[in-house]
């Protein structure tokens, strides 16, 4: 599995939570490091399937310095 | 203006005693039929979405619907659309459902007083949000029913928080302690980034922690005292406490308690995160459906780690769907929004008589003015461009005569269509704009719209045939129209 927003690899992605009841996992979310996006493996594939997803809505975590600061850091990095 | 408190009706100072938190406030809506529970299973998304936006359809008479059974989320309770109608509004106000928006605004400008708190103070042992405490092994997962509110945002948010803050540099002065709604995005079980426009109070605060490196604190208070979230979205100046307006505006005291991070809270909150800024730490945000109906795009927003969270047993997360409006957004701070707008234009200018910025947050606002002499309308425009919350929102303005009512689209077009020239459009270029406004030219500047609907006035020439025809209002008219509705259901019960 990969991010379902800018493509990394597993090894860049978190387990945060899983669902339960009783002893049932009725799913799981992720984190992606590297874009930050948080998902639901139960989610609808316009969501969460990358292929699916358009353009504009993918993520480039190698180039940072697309994204613009809310409120740049005081200490300029 | 000074008082001591507002003065309210009789079923006014009912609901504001009865009304202490959420919880009271949700059983005044359900035995109004203002809210309901969520008879069937829920997937958090998409079912969650699909449901909120089907009951906002109805920004009159929608109601709050309580889930409290989601997947995956056992024993979990969440609300949503607790502001989403003017009904529930006007209960909160003690008027009855389906009172007209125009009553509403003129009942919230009536209580707009003096900034004396109502404050009563609740010792944290004996306060409610005290009730559970996590210090340790902090998951905002484990705790709260997170789901995706539009397909396509960048991940699980907190939308309807009220975040407490004090200046770093006057972590004493309890008028500059900010409260504010900012958009939360969970960053990890005990991490988020919060958004603040940079011009607001947030945005400042994090600023001078970061130029003098020292410790920024804040509170994230959930599912609160229903006038929190209405006023605590209020732009008031930045020397002026959203708690005492909140106990105004209610009439009525607010229980305040402190967090374990030292700011005032609400003692009745169902829950409240506290939380550090990490100084000068930055992670990416977004995209989130936000109030202009369109998803603001990805940015490096301030980070925040949580350092304890109090909550109620059982604790209802109370959430809002917001996207293209109608949404509970515009219902929630459309009234809280005119209020000030219509007191602070009121100091310089008291003809002013009306003023309707219900449009997505003011990004459209319409202004109703005794017309003194040809341009005085434009002068008002400038001056409500210069109000707090006109600095940065108000984009398009249509300025009307006394005898519009700008609540009234209907009314506001005929003065369009019958007092607008087309010289009397204003277009102020490269203004502060909002930076999620999409009609911006550049993310945070664009151009300022004034249309001067108003009525011709000397020395201006006025058209040969502007005899106007003066059709019976006032109250009696108002009670009439109510008296035929009641006429039409009865004859509709036959």
């Amino acid at each position: 599995m990969n991010c379902p927003r800018c493509n990394s690899a597993q090894e860049h992605l978190r387990t945060e939570y899983q669902g339960r009841e009783g002893d049932e996992l009725v799913w799981t979310v992720f984190y992606c490091r590297r874009c930050s996006f948080t998902w639901r493996d139960s989610e609808p594939a316009e969501s969460i399937d990358y292929a699916e997803r358009e353009a504009w809505f993918r993520a480039d975590p190698d180039h940072p310095e697309k994204y613009k600061h809310n409120i740049p850091p005081a200490d300029g990095n | 203006m000074d008082m001591e408190t507002v003065t309210l009706s009789a079923e006014a100072r009912a609901v504001a005693e009865r009304i202490r938190n959420l919880r009271d406030y949700l059983e005044l809506l359900a035995e109004h039929g203002q809210c309901i529970t969520w008879p069937e299973t829920v997937l958090p998304e998409p079912d969650i979405r699909k449901v909120v936006v089907a009951a906002g359809r109805d920004a009159m008479a929608g109601p709050a619907i309580v889930f409290d059974n989601i997947r995956g989320y056992p024993g979990k309770r969440l609300v949503i659309g607790v502001h989403g109608s003017f009904s529930n509004i006007a209960l909160l106000l003690g008027k009855p459902k389906g009172t007209s928006i125009k009553e509403l605004f003129y009942e919230l400008a009536g209580r707009w007083g003096s900034d004396k708190p109502l404050i009563n103070r609740v010792k944290p042992d004996d306060a409610p949000v005290h009730e559970n405490r996590v210090e340790a092994d902090i998951n905002l997962y484990d705790m709260l029913p997170l789901y995706r509110i539009n397909a396509l945002d960048g991940g699980f948010y907190i939308a309807k928080a009220n975040i407490v803050s004090r200046d770093p540099r006057d972590p004493d002065n309890f008028a500059k302690q900010n409260v504010g709604i900012y958009r939360i995005q969970v960053q990890g079980p005990d991490k988020f980034t919060l958004l603040s426009v940079p011009s607001h109070d947030m945005a400042q605060q994090i600023r001078m922690a970061e130029q003098d490196d020292v410790p920024l604190k804040i509170a994230v208070m959930l599912g609160n005292h229903p006038a929190m979230a209405m006023f605590a979205a209020t732009p008031v100046n930045y020397d002026e406490s959203e708690f005492a307006y909140a106990s105004q505006m209610m009439g009525s005291p607010i229980d305040l308690t402190q967090s374990g991070n030292g700011l005032d809270v609400l003692a009745g909150a169902e829950m409240v995160i506290e939380a550090e800024l990490l100084n000068n730490k930055r992670c990416l945000e977004g995209p989130f459906g936000e109030f202009p109906g369109s998803y603001s795009g990805i940015r490096h927003v301030p980070l925040f780690r949580v350092t304890a969270v109090s909550h109620r047993t059982d604790p209802i997360f109370e959430s809002i769907y917001i996207g293209k409006g109608w949404t509970e957004h515009d219902t929630l701070i459309g009234l809280s929004t005119c209020a000030p707008i219509y007191a602070q234009l009121k100091e310089n200018f008291p003809e002013v008589v009306a003023v309707n910025a219900l449009y997505q947050h003011g990004l459209t606002g319409i202004i109703s003015v005794k017309n003194r002499f040809a341009g005085f309308a434009k002068s008002v425009a400038m001056r409500a461009l210069g109000t707090p919350h006109g600095l940065m929102y108000l984009k398009n303005l249509i300025m009307v005569d006394d005898d519009v009512d700008p609540f009234d689209l209907n009314q506001v077009m005929w003065a369009l269509s019958t007092r607008t020239r087309a010289s009397d459009i204003i277009v102020i270029p490269n203004m502060p704009m909002v930076i999620i406004d999409p009609a911006a030219e550049i993310p945070g500047k664009g151009h300022r719209l004034i249309i001067d609907a108003t009525s011709f006035m000397p020395p201006d020439p006025i058209g040969g045939d502007a005899k106007i025809v003066s059709p019976p209002t006032g109250p009696e008219i108002d009670d009439l129209a109510k008296y035929i509705l009641r006429l039409q259901k009865e004859a509709e019960g036959r």
